[in-house]
């Protein structure tokens, strides 16, 4: 692995006037996102929007950990899925409202967090990933065989969320998608902030220095265990929160759909589209991602090659692809992955980068984080 | 006593199956140090291409392997070519991922063609038994046992004494010495993924008469994989063997003693454990 140590302090240190305008940015776009439920009466953009906020924050949450410290958890289900059982089954038999339900679910997930990390991180690299899994595994299997209390694979189907009432006086009863879509947004936005507050504390920066080289961090005082253990704990505690915002939103959840491999999978995905260990990586991705997904649901790109005149509908693979393309998401996730991995390493935005670096050979970007860890591509 | 005979015995029988996924893994792992996240998929196609040629052509699942091994090294020895082959510099996070993307595309793929039902292969043998010394054995399972024995000697006897093995061997002990020893590197990756895919497509293969087959059962093979090969110690043949035995007679004594549904769980917290303690595996050689 090179690592150009050169880079480092450019890459950890930006400009102030980029980070003004990022800043405004966000809060432009943030107050037109507050706007649009008044705007749009659709439900199915709502219903859209808030999946879009899911997948940003399941890949700011997953960013923390595998970005910023550099440590490729595909086990995230589990916390998603602890978040989400833990505030259902706290709903469903014990009638206790989600948002008091809701940090019953961070405080199961950070325990989660703390056993996984004290067992996975005497690991490294992809014994790691490998570990990771494992326990993941685990906790589905637990999820499906303990039927008296996860209800096993037939999984838990919210009937009602009681109404919010704040002083006697009702703040939403949960029947329009309006509320869903603030909190969502509100918890995209927080995620982000994390994200952004990650990279630019000390803590972050001992979380990156493990990332670039555990070793050389160890000799300069940080200690990789306790760093990945509180890494860990904030990713999960937000993963946690976005799964118990799914399993409301959704109404339904079991051990497949939300402690699967599956997921695990999305959410890193999410990530390596955009640009692992960036800020904005994960909302690139999630941009990309939820609407192709979408499309394909809707049966878009079918619908695109008949118009384009590529297929015939009527003839024996135009409707082979009407039938079955509308369930073919997961398989051109696996498709980008692969695309991904091997002609843009640095996600959606290091690759837009370095197409503006070759524009404009005066100006020198600052590498992107994936860049300063170096895979072959990276060095000039 | 009966019971726990006949257990640990129908362990040891589908532990063979498993030493093959293993072994193929731990080849790849060997020779090219990446962890090969999509081999249980490469198990998935050699079940669904001995299913096909046994419903197409009615060729018997045990005579397919002539056909479906030729066609999975191939398989293996492709995607080597286009995707491994690319990304061997690269970050082992990044060849995780490229892997775990292929493993989604392959069943994906399988799912978009044969749907997600799930097949069954009967033979005419598929729930007869034999007798064996007071203990009954599947025969399908009896069968593929000394398949994979077979198959295992003959493996062990090409990577020993031919040069071409020997040639593996080296490239997986010090891939830049064996360059300079003229080994010509890059053929000898290519060998080792044609033949780990290979040995996946013939337990898929060997596996489909006893199995329930369907897209998604990759990913059990996958992970068995893994805590066989970890168990084993990585890059170790011989510990692949014993660890696909130790691993099919812990799930056959939890499945039989504890519950049928728990079994899988039983083998990932023997996985963590072997992590743990003995991270280098039983065989192995440190590299954590």
């Amino acid at each position: 692995m090179a690592i150009r140590v050169n880079d480092l302090p450019r890459a950890l240190t930006r400009s102030r006037r980029s980070t003004l305008f990022s800043f405004a940015a966000v809060a432009a776009v943030a107050l037109v996102l507050l706007l649009v439920p008044r705007a749009v009466q659709s439900p199915y953009l709502l219903h859209v929007m808030i999946l879009f906020f899911l997948a940003v924050s399941m890949g700011e949450s997953w960013n923390v950990i595998g970005g910023y410290t550099g440590q490729y958890s595909l086990g995230h289900a589990a916390y998603f899925g602890t978040g989400a059982y833990t505030t259902l089954m706290l709903l469903q038999y014990r009638h206790i409202a989600p948002w008091w339900g809701a940090w019953a679910a961070v405080g199961a997930a950070l325990v989660v967090a703390l056993v996984i990390g004290s067992i996975c991180f005497r690991l490294r690299g992809p014994y790691f990933t490998l570990a990771s899994i494992a326990v993941a595994e685990i906790i589905r299997l637990i999820a499906l065989n303990w039927k008296p209390v996860t209800n096993g694979a037939e999984g838990i189907l919210l009937m009602d969320i009681p109404p919010l009432k704040i002083g006697g006086m009702l703040v939403t009863d949960w029947l329009s998608k309006a509320p869903f879509y603030y909190i969502g947004l509100v918890l995209a936005l927080v995620t982000l902030l994390v994200n952004y507050l990650v990279g630019r504390s000390k803590l972050g920066y001992c979380f990156q220095a493990i990332r670039e080289d555990q070793d050389a961090a160890h000799s300069l005082g940080i200690n990789p265990a306790f760093y990945k253990n509180v890494a860990l704990a904030i990713s999960a505690v937000f993963t946690a929160l976005t799964g118990a915002f799914y399993g409301l939103y959704i109404g339904f959840i079991d051990p497949h759909t939300v402690l699967g491999i599956d997921l695990s999978v999305e959410m890193v995905l999410i990530c390596i589209i955009g640009g692992i260990g960036t800020n904005l990586g994960p909302v690139v991705g999630a941009l990309v991602l939820v609407p192709l997904s979408e499309a394909l649901r809707a049966n878009l790109l079918a619908r695109l090659l008949f118009s384009a005149g590529l297929l015939d509908e009527t003839s024996r693979a135009g409707a082979f692809l009407k039938e079955n393309l509308a369930h073919a998401h997961v398989l051109i996730y696996g498709i980008l992955v692969v695309l991904v991995i091997l002609f843009m390493p640095d996600g959606v935005l290091g690759f837009a980068k370095k197409l503006l670096a070759r524009r404009s050979p005066g100006r020198v970007p600052s590498p992107s984080p994936g860049a300063v860890l170096g895979g072959p591509d990276a060095n000039p | 006593m009966i019971v726990f005979l006949q257990s640990v015995l129908s362990g040891v029988l589908i532990g063979g199956v498993y030493a093959l996924v293993g072994i193929g893994l731990t080849i790849i792992f060997g020779v090219m140090r990446v962890i090969n996240f999509a081999h249980g998929e490469l198990v998935m196609i050699g079940m669904y291409l001995t299913w096909i040629i046994f419903t197409g052509l009615a060729i018997d699942p045990f005579v397919s392997i002539l056909i479906s091994i030729p066609a999975m090294f191939a398989v293996g020895a492709l995607i080597q070519k286009t995707l491994i082959n690319r990304v061997l510099g690269a970050l082992p996070e990044n060849q995780i991922l490229l892997t775990v993307g292929l493993g989604l595309v392959l069943s994906n793929l399988v799912m978009l063609f044969f749907t997600s039902d799930y097949r069954i292969l009967t033979t005419s043998y598929s729930s007869s038994t034999l007798r064996l010394a007071g203990l009954s054995v599947s025969t399908p399972l009896a069968i593929s046992f000394a398949i994979t024995s077979a198959i295992t000697a003959l493996l062990y006897w090409f990577l020993l004494k031919t040069d071409t093995g020997q040639g593996i061997r080296a490239t997986a002990q010090d891939r830049d010495a064996a360059q300079l020893m003229g080994i010509n590197v890059k053929r000898m990756s290519l060998l080792a993924f044609g033949i780990g895919a290979a040995l996946a497509g013939t337990a898929g293969a060997l596996i489909s008469p006893t199995y329930y087959i369907f897209p998604q059962v990759g990913g059990v093979f996958t992970l068995k994989a893994f805590v066989i090969v970890v168990l084993g110690g990585m890059g170790s043949v011989l510990g692949a063997t014993l660890g696909g035995v130790i691993i099919g007679v812990t799930e056959s004594l939890a499945a039989v003693y504890i519950s049928a549904g728990m079994k899988e769980l039983f083998v990932y917290v023997l996985f963590l454990i072997v992590l743990l303690f003995r991270p280098a595996g039983l065989l192995g050689r440190s590299r954590v």
